[in-house]
């Protein structure tokens, strides 16, 4: 019998005020798994990621972690229960020097006695970090952002890292970077979901996919048998 | 006048003016974190001296007793009154005008239950220390220089608690992107009701301070509240250093302009300051304007 | 809210105008009638505020600076000068008009509302303190007075026409004529050119500026107006009350009041601020004995109404008969 996956996101529908997002949205992690959501502009990928994070409110359905029920679990205590996140657009403390904000992804109760051993760590994953730590966030370079944000959500260890369109205003060779980065991480054990509108980057990392198209997932697979469907033709070309 | 006197005019305009900074920086805070303009601030100033008035003279406690105990129960009321108000309508369809709103009928409401709590008669403190400093030919009572130093050091404590401390660095970091804040596992709720509380005990201590020169009446809050803005219009606003330096600038200009004219036109005097700011530079002196 | 009228809503209106025409013949209660004159002052005030908050999105907390500047321009002018009643109104308007166009060109060079906030509040500040100190001009709180009233006239077929505190009838209708001129020039210009950018700006600034609306001239504009409404108001309230103090007119409980008005009617509607006027002016009549308790409740008004009755009172109606709206969630 296989074992349950890690994450599993069941019958989600999600709303902004009376309009509605997500329609019945589920969706699987396994353990140590690279899952990419795959989908249009405006077709709710990025509310997927965040209404597991619990950044806005689920309506219907839930949110299951390693057999607990995270569905109301309040966003600042995921870290606690093994999710990070990296935000859209890096969203850093801008004012605040690297390496303060670096320290404060072990901010939670539950982390803050490793302080030091993931610091030394994540330090290791990204040395240039260890040498840019006195500058203040907002003057660096987007990938050179992308990174102070991915290490600050490794900061507290997480069994599973979430990432809200990690490529995107990157420029190709950076985006090549950061590929490896998450290959780095899920060496590290980690399994991570991302989120992306491009179908070749998205697998070229990936070994599993979704596709949403106007807040309803119509497909799921493997990269390859994704990469060749109609349907993602019908998405993307209009075919 | 003399130049000594001269002097003294604007030492006094700093000492007043480590008041108004503490005043200001307490509204800084909370817009810094919140975004929520505060209209009920003064209420904190006003209701923080009457606390200290209760416990220093009513009960005849020592200052030192009395003082920290008013301005902790200020951090109590300012953290209550976030958590039944603020908090409701925080984030809500046209919150930034309406937190404004509550926080004006707030101020209202708070001063009226003061006006019917403890009378309209007007209270006062006895100094906290006597004598007078001398240096050279200028003079300045003890009591004033305490105030200044009571100020700075709540400042210098403040800004070490901002910098270097866990709660500060959640502070700086929830004022800056509540979502990521959220993310690394910072509760912005609790953040948000400590800043009040913070806010308030700040307000509390410039009322303790000026409590023996300064009488305490239910309507000092609103004067207050205004020299407040003032400080952050100058500082720029949410701006915890800008409100330092606004606030000691406000107090030397009040003071050389009421050399210049007269007493009665020194709030007028500073309100002109402010509208003479942000037609110059509506950021404040220091401040940027936000991208 | 500016589509044409049903019939429906134009009977409703019709019927108000002529219940308020005809009231003074069924009754000359000199109490009642000034409960309602008031209430149509502060209805002008309330108007006029909501006209700049709630429609063109300037959330200003001075506007009673421009009712102190119309009470007392008018007033001074027409104590020194001896220049009717009947001209001076106008001329307490433009001079409050001015002072709107001075404060609102700084204003709004940031659109920043807290600090339009700070910056009315304390210009607001400036004119109650001046006035309070030119006390060569104003008798600063001694309170000014000898404020000339209203000359009479005469009505062919009517009769004499005097303006006196015995009777209050014709300062009833000089009220609702006043205030029926405000809503008249508020409802034209919201249906105007400068109307249409307006609700567009509401709904979207940055959207209705990449149409090429000039966002600026339209809200200068609209302040002007209000200031001037504002000071008309405050200048008819200066000779029908005759007497005049800074704490009572330039005073920042007069603004709490007209903010509750407006908030408790509805912000951004109508007939909301008049609704809110005509609720609160009565409250406040039946508070007159709990004198102490006046101003605490009107801050519990504010502060309840934003909290649970965030649309006002004129939209529950509406909001009844529609599922309510979910919770407004922080949507990106």
């Amino acid at each position: 019998m296989p074992e349950a996956p890690m994450l599993q996101v069941e019958n989600l529908d999600v709303f902004y005020g009376s309009y509605q997002v997500l329609w019945d949205v589920s969706l699987d992690v396994t353990n140590g798994e690279v899952v990419a959501v795959l989908g249009p502009n405006g077709s709710g990928k990025s509310t997927v990621l965040k209404a597991i994070m619990g950044l806005v409110p689920i309506r219907a359905g839930r949110v299951i972690f390693e057999g607990s029920d995270l569905t109301r679990v309040p966003t600042h205590e995921m870290v606690a229960h093994g999710i990070s996140m990296v935000l859209e657009r890096r969203r850093l403390f801008t004012n605040m020097t690297v390496r303060e904000n670096i320290l404060l992804g072990a901010y939670h109760k539950s982390v803050a006695s490793q302080t030091k051993d993931r610091l030394e760590w994540v330090e290791s994953l990204f040395p240039i970090l260890a040498e840019r730590r006195d500058q203040i966030a907002g003057k660096m370079s987007g990938g050179e952002q992308q990174m102070v944000a991915i290490a600050r959500s490794l900061m507290s260890k997480p069994r599973l890292l979430l990432m809200d369109e990690p490529y995107l205003g990157l420029a190709p060779k950076i985006v090549d970077q950061i590929v490896q980065i998450i290959r780095k991480i899920n060496g590290e054990g980690i399994a991570v979901l991302f989120n992306e509108q491009n179908v070749k980057l998205s697998f070229g990392v990936s070994n599993q996919g979704y596709l949403l198209e106007g807040g309803r997932m119509v497909l799921s697979g493997t990269g390859d048998e994704m990469m060749n469907s109609d349907v993602v033709r019908r998405v993307y070309l209009g075919v | 006048m003399t130049i000594y006197l001269f002097i003294e005019q604007i030492i006094n305009g700093l000492i007043i003016g480590s008041t108004y900074a503490l005043i200001g920086s307490g509204i800084a805070l909370i817009y810094g974190t919140m975004r929520v303009l505060n209209l009920a601030h003064g209420e904190f100033y006003m209701l923080g001296g009457y606390f200290v008035f209760y416990l220093a003279v009513t009960m005849g406690l020592a200052p030192w007793i009395a003082i920290p105990t008013a301005v902790f129960g200020a951090f109590l009321l300012g953290m209550a009154i976030q958590r039944t108000t603020i908090h409701f309508l925080f984030g809500r369809e046209g919150w930034m005008f309406s937190t404004i709103a509550a926080t004006l009928g707030l101020s209202i409401f708070l001063q009226n239950a003061a006006l019917l709590l403890f009378g309209e008669q007007f209270q006062t403190v006895p100094y906290y220390v006597s004598g007078v400093v001398e240096l050279g030919q200028v003079r300045i009572p003890a009591q004033r220089i305490l105030i200044f130093a009571v100020s700075m050091a709540t400042i210098g404590v403040m800004t070490y608690v901002l910098k270097y401390t866990r709660l500060g660095w959640a502070i700086r970091a929830t004022s800056q992107d509540r979502d990521a804040a959220a993310v690394v596992g910072i509760p912005a709720e609790r953040i948000y009701m400590i800043t009040f509380g913070i806010a308030a005990a700040l307000g509390a201590i410039a009322a303790a301070m000026l409590a023996p020169i300064y009488s305490i009446n239910p309507w000092s809050g609103l004067p207050i509240l205004l020299k407040g803005f003032v400080v952050v219009i100058l500082g720029g606003l949410g701006s915890f250093p800008g409100a330092i330096a606004g606030g000691l600038i406000l107090g030397v200009v009040e003071a050389v302009g009421v050399q210049v004219t007269s007493s009665e036109w020194r709030d007028v005097i500073s309100f002109g300051l402010m509208i003479a700011v942000i037609w110059w530079r509506p950021w404040g002196l220091f401040g940027q304007k936000p991208s | 809210m500016f589509q044409p009228l049903t019939p429906f809503k134009w009977l409703g209106i019709l019927g108000a105008i002529i219940v308020m025409l005809l009231l003074p013949m069924v009754t000359q209660d000199t109490y009642l009638l000034h409960v309602l004159i008031l209430a149509m002052v502060f209805g002008i005030f309330a108007s006029a505020w909501n006209f700049v908050t709630g429609f063109a999105g300037l959330k200003t907390f001075g506007h009673h600076a421009f009712f102190a500047l119309g009470a007392y321009g008018s007033a001074l002018i027409g104590i020194n000068l001896g220049l009717s009643a009947w001209l001076t109104i106008w001329l307490g308007g433009l001079i409050a008009a001015l002072a709107g166009l001075f404060i609102g060109l700084p204003i709004l060079r940031i659109r920043s509302m807290p600090h339009v906030a700070i910056v009315t509040l304390g210009f607001a500040e400036i004119v109650r303190i001046t006035l309070s100190n030119l006390t060569d001009i104003t008798r600063g709180e001694l309170g000014l007075w000898g404020i000339p009233v209203f000359d009479g006239f005469t009505v062919p077929g009517l009769g004499e026409v005097v303006f006196s505190p015995a009777d209050k009838v014709p300062y009833y209708y000089l009220a609702f004529a006043l205030l029926l001129l405000s809503v008249g020039v508020i409802t034209a210009l919201m249906r105007s050119k400068t109307g249409l950018s307006l609700i567009a700006m509401r709904d979207g600034e940055d959207a209705a500026e990449s149409l090429g609306i000039n966002l600026t001239r339209q809200k200068l504009q609209v302040f002007v107006v209000s200031s001037f409404l504002v000071g008309v108001a405050g200048a008819f309230y200066a000779h029908y009350i005759t007497i005049l103090t800074p704490a009572a007119v330039a005073g920042v409980d007069l603004m709490i009041l007209i903010i509750a008005m407006v908030l408790v009617g509805g912000l951004g509607t109508l007939s909301g601020p008049l609704v809110g006027a005509l609720v609160l002016t009565i409250l406040v009549e039946f508070l007159r004995d709990l004198d102490t308790f006046r101003m605490l409740v009107y801050g519990a008004i504010i502060i309840l109404s934003v909290m649970f009755l965030p649309k006002g009172l004129v939209t529950l109606g509406r909001r009844w008969k529609r599922p309510p709206d979910a919770a407004a969630t922080e949507a990106e």
